[in-house]
């Protein structure tokens, strides 16, 4: 390909790719900035909250990116085949996910040069341990994963047959470093107890973490076909979107359950109304994040509506990401009154990372066959919507 | 273990809140002995604030830093294992090791491990009880040997926390009848008496388990939790496979063969 080529092909592309790439650009300076200058004069991380927005969104992304191993699980170990059809987009928004968590984790170390040390000096009993080393083999597998789609159509689509005998070992072993580290993430805060509060405090974080990451994984693949209808003219058929908004209420219902029983035997149930504004949080997460989401997935209506399912699934992903939020964020206990407000440098970078993740996203999917078997929106389905919609910002890629 | 402890013996603090007058001094030998820069400390002072009514005012204050627990939570916390707790009871920091991801700011009970915020390539900030300087044959931390009223003492644990039992003992209605660090997080080596309870001088009220412990439970279950994860999904590609490529099973003997496989699969599983 000529240069003159190449420019012709960066001019082709529409208004919504410059501004991504200006947004990102722009972050990742102020990300530069921050490895230079240190933590102190870019973040307002302290003493007493030595862990702020960035960690929140780690958790949230991650647990989001659960989609990748939710559906793999389905699709290969539970050979629910008339779901392939998503795994494509999944897995390669699962790589961008975990690829974006990795660049924020770099951001977060104070001692960035070092970031290889957790792989040279093993402490087994560290949950940050353990989710290191499983967030970087898990990348590695999806990788792996992803790489039919990129070389299907290159002169190296020969290997292809090789990749497809391998697939189903390392299918399981990435289920498994996912269940891993989707559950580490709650064992994190297990040693925080003077810290966390109560209400989320719990021998229990690890299972809670695990299987609301199962249902945020879900809601991903569902409003990420549903957003792409719009976004890509790709979506997956109706009947595997509400396939898939049918395993919600049942994740969903677990999880209240074991969320409510904790609070049950630990004699906590009283805190739900008596702990102020913790309160209000508590329930506002079960009640956007899980409850609601019962009710509306359990009409096939809902399921098989559209907007329908996009609402109920981004309901069960806002609930995630406040409870994520909660747990590494608001609940934890201030000192000497002393809170937590991020510096706007921390915001910018956050932006420029998911902006790149977006515009990444976009461009694979512009150049290699991520959609291959998905359906194609018609012009007449489409009803008329202007093709400049292209590029709207997606929730799921972040 | 007998020979351990006459060959090792474990250090430990004596701080009597009754006897600090807050002037700090340990503060500035501390930050000499340990080089510790500017915006940052490894050991600070707790105090009441003045109480009561005029005349008869009081305020109390007594230094405070690194507990050294038994079973420290920065310790099992840390990505690395840059914090150790040593023979001698010190919990040490490798400053060659850390990456500085702060877990163990959130981990410790305390609020013990400071951070050089304003620094480009940043550490943690604890107190190691002057190791290098114990190394160099010096008999305390430079905290204890600046101290002007003996309101900290250094020296064998057992016999500090002897000591300060002693004390409340001797003078009960002078102490509150509790030595803080003893059972505080599972135990600590720094033992404190004072005046006043000690939620007063703002030290934290936490729980006499180190959640080290159940950070423990949890994270020594990983192997058993990915070798179960791992099997059991193989058992169920597996099985669901081997029912695909059969059809459906009609005879009886054909379902019994089919599960002897199923329960054969586990082994199947592990073996590749």
């Amino acid at each position: 390909m000529s240069i003159k080529k190449i420019i012709d092909e960066i001019k082709s592309f529409s208004i919504g790719y410059y501004i991504l790439a200006v947004i990102a650009a722009a972050g990742l300076s102020v990300g530069a900035y921050r490895l230079y200058a240190g933590l102190g004069e870019t973040t307002n991380l302290s003493k007493a909250f030595p862990w702020g927005i960035w960690i929140s969104f780690d958790l949230s992304t991650v647990a989001f990116s659960g989609g990748a191993f939710t559906l793999a699980a389905l699709v290969y170990v539970f050979h629910l085949h008339e779901l392939h059809p998503a795994v494509r987009p999944t897995v390669l928004a699962g790589l961008i996910g975990y690829s974006s968590v990795l660049v924020i984790l770099f951001m977060d170390l104070g001692r960035w040069d070092r970031f290889y040390h957790f792989l040279i000096f093993p402490n087994i009993n560290s949950a940050l341990f353990e989710v290191s080393w499983c967030i970087a083999l898990y990348s590695t597998i999806l990788i792996y994963e992803l790489s039919p789609v990129l070389l299907q159509n290159s002169r190296f689509s020969g290997v292809l047959p090789l990749i497809e005998k391998w697939t189903m070992p390392l299918v399981i072993a990435g289920v498994t470093l996912s269940t891993l580290h989707q559950s580490s993430l709650g064992t994190l805060f297990i040693v925080m107890s003077a810290r966390l509060h109560p209400l989320w405090y719990s021998l229990f974080l690890p299972v809670f973490f695990l299987i609301s990451s199962l249902a945020a994984g879900l809601s991903m693949v569902i409003s990420g076909a549903i957003v792409s209808y719009w976004v890509f003219k790709r979506t997956l058929a109706p009947k595997i979107i509400a396939e898939l908004a049918w395993f919600i209420p049942w994740v969903l219902g677990i999880y209240l359950v074991l969320k409510l029983g904790e609070l049950l035997i630990t004699d906590e149930l009283h805190l739900l109304f008596t702990s102020g504004i913790y309160s209000v949080l508590f329930l506002t997460e079960l009640a956007i994040g899980v409850i609601i989401p019962i009710i509306l997935f359990s009409f096939d209506k809902v399921r098989r509506s559209r907007v329908g399912a996009l609402i109920g699934a981004l309901m069960v992903l806002a609930g995630v990401v406040l409870n994520r939020f909660n747990a590494s964020w608001f609940a934890i206990r201030p000192v000497a009154g002393e809170i937590y407000k991020p510096h706007w440098m921390e915001v910018a970078i956050l932006i420029g990372v998911a902006a790149s993740a977006v515009l990444i996203y976009s461009l694979v999917a512009h150049y290699f066959p991520v959609f291959d078997e998905t359906v194609v929106v018609t012009p007449a389905e489409e009803n008329g919507r202007k093709s400049r919609r292209l590029l709207r910002p997606r929730v799921s890629g972040d | 273990m007998s020979e351990n402890n006459t060959n090792q013996k474990e250090y430990g603090f004596l701080i009597d809140a009754s006897r600090c007058i807050d002037c700090r001094a340990c503060l500035v030998a501390c930050s000499v002995q340990n080089e510790v820069s500017n915006s940052t400390s490894r050991i600070w002072i707790k105090e009441t604030g003045v109480t009561g009514q005029f005349p008869d005012l009081s305020r109390y204050s007594a230094p405070y830093h690194c507990m050294h627990c038994d079973d420290p939570s920065c310790v099992s916390a840390c990505t690395v294992g840059a914090l150790q707790k040593g023979e001698n009871g010190i919990v040490t920091y490798d400053i060659d090791r850390c990456i500085g991801c702060r877990y163990c700011m959130y981990a410790c009970p305390f609020g013990v491990p400071n951070f050089e915020w304003d620094i480009q390539l940043p550490l943690i900030v604890k107190c190691d009880m002057c190791v290098s300087r114990l190394g160099d044959g010096e008999s305390e931390p430079a905290c204890a040997a600046t101290c002007p009223t003996d309101a900290i003492m250094f020296g064998e644990k057992g016999s500090m926390l002897a000591q300060a039992h002693q004390r409340i003992e001797e003078n009960p209605t002078k102490y509150v009848d509790h030595v803080y660090g003893e059972t505080e997080n599972g135990g600590t080596a720094t033992f404190y008496v004072s005046p006043v309870p000690f939620e007063e001088l703002g030290f934290p009220t936490g729980g006499v388990v180190s959640p080290a412990y159940s950070n423990r439970l949890v994270t020594h279950g990983t192997p058993a939790v990915a070798g179960s994860v791992a099997i059991g999904l193989s058992g169920i590609y597996l099985t669901i496979k081997r029912h695909h490529h059969e059809g459906e099973p009609v005879a009886e003997g054909v379902v019994a063969e089919g599960e002897t496989a199923v329960t054969n699969t586990p082994d199947e599983a592990a073996e590749e």
